[in-house]
């Protein structure tokens, strides 16, 4: 038979799964990650096969709202060269591992494109049974589609009409936004971001000390007792008192050292008797 | 019209003339600074060479002192007494284990913390009683100029830096003893040897010397010299075990 007994701390419904964050916040969140689907590197990062569209952000027509067919908006997304990003969810869908799959979370899927519209005639039907695509009205943005997962860069397609709503809904730095309530576009962190020109400009270099590339390495130690070359390095005096030592036990160093001094003797001797005789 | 328009746009990137003019600044500043080192290196080599014949014939003239002043003190029927050795050449020979705290903190302030480490001290009445109170550990006496010198050369390390830096160059000592008038090895072992004004900065910069194990061995160490041991002041004959331990 089984032990008995509860579990620890059972699992409740009303654990507070809500959160509340502050309206600012999540219209900032909300601005970066509309941002970040405009630089292609970003939305490349994310993994999204971008290679071959035409443009970042990729803005299309009003009357792909209008669609009615999916075999027109298959049409579309292969014209648009967006129909890699799609093929890349068909090779993604796997069941998922771990416990999940008993929690009717069996099967799972790669985001693809995210489709963002102004009105909807038809749009929602004609996209919503391609994998991966998403789809999104303008003013009712969902942070958690523009940035699945937390991470930022997801490949948008707008309609031109959605396109053109972003600035009265969010704003320009110039004026403040319709739609919303006492709301700008929050302020950069850094007005010139180009960190290449800032590094090499004239007032960088100039408060920079010239740059050392010479790598020191550690010098092994040599013995001075033993080592001639390097006692003298040390000590410049050890030469003469080495070459003494020798003179002084070595004959025939003595010898040679002995022999030339003789003859400059008599040299200065005979130099020293003419002058004497000139004198 | 439009030659002028191409011609207006420079070959070489401004930025890239720029960084060319900043370079050659740094370049020429860098040669002058070269020639002027090498011309002092020069005179301070001089310099060295003279300061070391000096010393040459210092040592010279002590050792010939004693010998003179105890002939002259003979010859008169008197007596002569040479002044108190001011230098000692401490060595420690016991191990880490089974130490008590006095003992060991004596011997870390005499920053002797391994076995067979040695350290130069000047003698006066505190250190003296320092090495009193950690007799049984350490083998001391007075070192004479070969044991200085060769300890010095063989087996001397600076600490530059709070680091063990090897004394491969007479810069080295120049950097961190200038100050007081020691630039080259010759002069750190005339400042050890004949214990000088600067000797405690001289002394501290050298790094605490790492023996060998006596080459024919230690006479039992648990022991003081005079009990036929290896522990305490051992006078003058520090010197033949410092030869067997270099």
């Amino acid at each position: 038979m089984c032990r008995g007994g509860r579990m620890f701390a059972p699992t409740k419904t009303w654990r507070r799964w809500h959160r509340k964050i502050n309206v600012n916040q999540k219209r900032y969140a909300l601005c970066s990650a509309l941002a970040a689907t405009a630089l292609p590197s970003l939305v490349m990062a994310k993994g999204h096969r971008i290679e071959e569209i035409p443009e970042v952000p990729l803005v299309v027509d009003d009357k792909v709202e209008g669609y009615k067919k999916t075999k027109e908006a298959v049409v579309l997304l292969k014209k648009l060269k967006a129909w890699g990003d799609i093929k890349k969810v068909y090779a993604s869908q796997r069941m998922r591992a771990g416990k999940g799959k008993m929690r009717n979370r069996r099967r799972i899927q790669r985001k693809g494109p995210c489709i963002i519209y102004n009105e909807d005639n038809g749009v929602t039907k004609a996209f919503r049974n391609i994998p991966g695509v998403t789809l999104q009205s303008v003013s009712r943005l969902d942070l958690l589609k523009v940035a699945p997962g937390g991470h930022i860069g997801r490949f948008c397609i707008w309609t031109e009409g959605a396109f053109r709503k972003l600035d009265d809904l969010y704003g320009t730095w110039r004026k403040a936004s319709t739609k919303k309530v006492n709301y700008n576009l929050p302020m950069h962190k850094m007005t010139n971001t180009d960190l290449n020109r800032i590094l090499k400009s004239e007032e960088v270099q100039k408060a920079l000390h010239p740059s050392n590339r010479k790598i020191k390495r550690r010098v092994l130690k040599k013995n001075p007792l033993k080592n001639l070359g390097v006692m003298i390095r040390l000590n410049p005096y050890a030469k003469t008192v080495r070459r003494r030592a020798l003179v002084a036990n070595n004959p025939d160093v003595k010898a040679k050292m002995l022999k030339p001094k003789r003859k400059r003797v008599l040299k200065k001797v005979k130099a020293k008797k003419s002058e004497a005789a000139q004198a | 019209m439009a030659g002028e328009t191409e011609k207006k746009v420079p070959s070489v990137p401004e930025s890239l003339v720029k960084r060319r003019q900043r370079f050659a600044i740094i370049k020429a500043a860098r040669l002058k600074k070269e020639k002027a080192d090498k011309k002092a290196r020069k005179v301070t080599r001089k310099l060295i060479f003279k300061r070391a014949e000096a010393y040459h014939k210092e040592y010279k003239m002590m050792y010939r002192r004693e010998i003179r002043m105890s002939r002259m003190a003979r010859k008169a029927g008197n007596y002569y007494v040479p002044a108190e050795p001011k230098l000692a050449f401490v060595i420690r020979i016991r191990g880490i284990n089974g130490v008590s705290p006095k003992v060991r903190k004596v011997l870390q302030l005499l920053r002797l913390r391994q076995i067979f480490n040695g350290v130069f001290v000047k003698l006066n009445k505190a250190s003296i009683n320092m090495l009193r109170i950690v007799e049984p550990f350490i083998a001391w006496g007075y070192p004479n100029l070969k044991s200085v010198r060769e300890l010095i050369y063989k087996r001397g390390f600076g600490k530059i830096k709070k680091q063990r830096i090897g004394l491969t160059d007479n810069s080295l000592i120049e950097k961190s003893l200038g100050r007081y008038g020691i630039i080259c090895v010759e002069d750190l072992i005339h400042e050890i040897y004949t214990v000088g004004k600067n000797f405690k900065s001289a002394n501290n910069f050298l790094w605490p010397f790492k023996l060998s194990t006596p080459r024919g061995g230690m006479k039992k160490k648990t022991t003081h010299f005079v009990e036929g041991g290896g522990a305490g002041n051992r006078e003058d004959q520090i010197n033949r075990l410092v030869r067997r331990m270099n």
